[in-house]
């Protein structure tokens, strides 16, 4: 059936096609995401967002830029297709046809965990997408030197990037023709070996929850090494119920005392079986970053901060902020296999409400 | 009823006997005078195994005598086989002799396997696993027959099972049935179809063997007449979870030839060694699913 149709499109071009030759990187950023099965997934001409939310608390998304695909072509469908008769006119849901001027986007819902398990049939995606510590910069406080922070990492993952040099990659091609049609795989180990092809069930897309983040209302911004927020997190134990992001503006003339009466950033989990507190010592070593005006203090439940433990493990850099009213962002900047430079680092950020502590 | 082999072949035997374990907790081993024979056909998912192996590629001063044609049939746990059998293959009990027999214990049947060794000091080791077994009657061993199946529509070597293996564990996660299509020109495709998602992995150039051996001379040219088309793709559809039963054989060998009788059943032959030498051949055959 769908061969019948083809025929009849072919003069469309499909709305998506990508290529890739080597998944690991684009699948770790996926599986950073991957705690819910329905994802949205918005195409742009830069790239393409994947978003899931759960019990409308939390939202996280994987920022995919189009320069870390080797071949990347958006064609945003035409809104009034001419050769289509038996179509509805408006195909795609999201660009509204009354602003013109804004850069057309095309979104769809697909099942995440299938398409993950689809990309990783041949069991090739998981290997390490690289700990390169290139990613920092970005993040990197204006003026600051490139001293020996994330060196070490970066070194690691040049000697990983040795090793695996000559290892056999996993190539994919992405291609989807529009509302209506499956988003379709092909996955290739090598020119001798089996291919695979993938037709994913696309659904259109439903409105999303927004948790808008009012960077203006920030109340705590902390930038660190990801490994220091992973680290800490991982002590937790499981049962752990509630946790609490404590914030205190840092004391001018004390910035090496460890201490402070007040920690500038602490920790807090209450579980089942007690309680945890972790101080983090102000130093630059540690926190790079630290704005935070006044004390501030946060809850949130700890099985929604757990989902984005996966993303935080293969992430470099964590900037973690909060708003006035708690709304809690987390940023991971997913280091890239290849030092790149420039914007294409992709990233995946989670949006979490707080818990009311007036109820 | 006398029964005394050495087993010459210690990894390969376990090799085997674990692969039989996966499958199915009791199995029965049939020795007779130049093969034995491992048969396992009370899977609860219709999996069957029925292997044939040469005496000479497992054991060396073999000796069978009983009063059924000299044959003796054994019904005995694959665990228990299989755990006597691991620690008669693991090195460092440094084995220079496993001898298999039957013996009576208490009156209880039991398939004795003995390793003799020597430790580090040098000191000699004789370490003895007995095996509970259940001696099977001739009649009950003549009712044992193996299914029957048409003519398959294909034959197909198979890729290194370790990678098919991979793959077939992922698309468990998709889908409980999966789908095995073979062509004549050396296409095989593996498929998933379910709601969220449709997945084919797919093999070219697979080697389509000659099956000629195994018929006569004139009905093979009658196939051929038959099948004009070696595009065409015969499949077949069988429970995820029984194929993969049958990948757990990748430990045996690397060479198999898959068997498809079109919506029928699903014949694997995993030779044990290369096919040109081949000791044996384990059979498994895997009914297929029917659709709609």
């Amino acid at each position: 059936m769908l061969e019948a149709v083809d025929d009849e499109e072919e003069r469309i071009p499909p709305v998506l096609t990508s290529s890739l030759h080597d998944i690991r990187y684009f699948s770790s950023l996926l599986r950073g995401v991957n705690f819910a099965n329905r994802a949205t997934v918005t195409i742009t001409a830069s790239g393409f967002t994947v978003q899931v939310e759960e019990a409308r608390t939390i939202i996280a998304t994987a920022y995919i830029f189009a320069d870390i695909f080797d071949e990347y072509t958006y064609s945003p469908p035409a809104p009034d297709p001419p050769s289509h008769s038996q179509s509805q006119p408006t195909s795609s849901p999201t660009p509204p046809p009354s602003s013109p001027s804004d850069a057309p986007t095309t979104a769809l819902e697909i099942p995440l965990g299938t398409f993950i398990e689809c990309l990783n049939i041949f069991g090739t995606a998981n290997a390490g997408a690289g700990g390169a510590g290139k990613g920092g910069k970005r993040w990197r406080r204006p003026g600051e030197e490139d001293d020996g922070d994330g060196g070490a990492d970066g070194r690691a993952a040049r000697i990983q990037q040795f090793f695996t040099g000559g290892e056999k990659r996993t190539g994919m091609r992405m291609s989807y023709m529009g509302e209506g049609h499956p988003l379709t795989l092909l996955v290739a180990e090598d020119a001798a070996g089996p291919t695979a092809k993938c037709e994913v069930t696309t659904y259109e897309a439903e409105p999303m929850l927004d948790l808008p983040f009012d960077s203006d209302q920030t109340v705590l911004k902390i930038i660190l090494k990801s490994s220091w927020l992973r680290d800490a997190l991982s002590e937790l134990d499981q049962s752990t119920d509630k946790l609490t992001f404590v914030g205190n503006p840092p004391v001018p003339g004390q910035a090496r005392a460890r201490t402070t009466a007040k920690p500038i950033f602490r920790i807090e989990a209450i579980g089942t079986y007690g309680s945890t507190e972790m101080d983090y010592p102000n130093d630059r070593d540690v926190l790079e970053t630290v704005e935070c005006p006044h004390p501030v203090n946060f809850s949130y439940r700890y099985s929604h901060i757990s989902k984005a433990l996966k993303a935080l493990g293969s992430s470099a850099k964590t900037s973690l902020r909060i708003d006035e009213d708690g709304l809690l962002s987390l940023q991971f900047l997913m280091p890239s296999p290849k030092p790149r430079g420039g914007t294409s680092q992709a990233f995946v950020e989670f949006r979490c409400l707080p818990l009311d502590e007036t109820i | 009823m006398r029964f005394r082999a050495t087993i010459e072949n210690v990894d390969t035997f376990h090799r085997i006997i674990q692969t039989v374990e996966k499958l199915q907790k009791k199995c029965i081993i049939k020795f007779g005078e130049s093969e034995m024979h491992i048969i396992c056909h009370t899977d609860e998912s219709g999996v069957q195994v029925w292997s044939q192996i040469r005496v000479s590629a497992l054991f060396t001063e073999y000796r069978i005598q009983s009063n059924s044609r000299n044959q003796i049939a054994l019904l005995l746990g694959a665990d228990a086989l299989s755990a006597a059998l691991r620690s008669a293959a693991a090195e460092h009990t440094g084995a220079e002799a496993v001898v298999m027999k039957l013996a009576k214990k208490r009156d209880v049947a039991v398939l004795s396997v003995e390793i003799f060794g020597a430790s580090r000091m040098g000191r000699h080791i004789r370490v003895a696993h007995d095996v509970h077994i259940e001696i099977m009657k001739p009649a009950d061993i003549d009712r044992l027959k193996e299914p029957l199946c048409p003519e398959p529509d294909i034959h197909i070597l198979l890729p290194s099972l370790v990678k098919v293996r991979t793959i077939v564990e992922h698309l468990r996660a998709l889908s409980d049935v999966i789908a095995v299509r073979a062509n004549g020109v050396g296409k095989l495709q593996i498929s998933a179809a379910t709601d969220s998602a449709k997945t084919d992995v797919m093999w070219e150039g697979c080697t389509n063997p000659k099956m000629g051996a195994w018929r006569l001379a004139g009905a093979e040219d009658e196939d051929e007449q038959e099948k004009p088309d070696p595009e065409q793709l015969f499949g077949v559809l069988v429970q995820t979870r029984s194929f993969i039963k049958f990948l757990n054989a990748h430990i045996v060998s690397n060479t198999t030839i898959a068997c498809i009788c079109q919506n029928h059943c699903l014949i694997l032959y995993v030779y044990i060694g290369e096919v040109a030498d081949a000791g044996g051949v384990l059979t498994f055959y895997i009914p297929a699913v029917l659709d709609d």
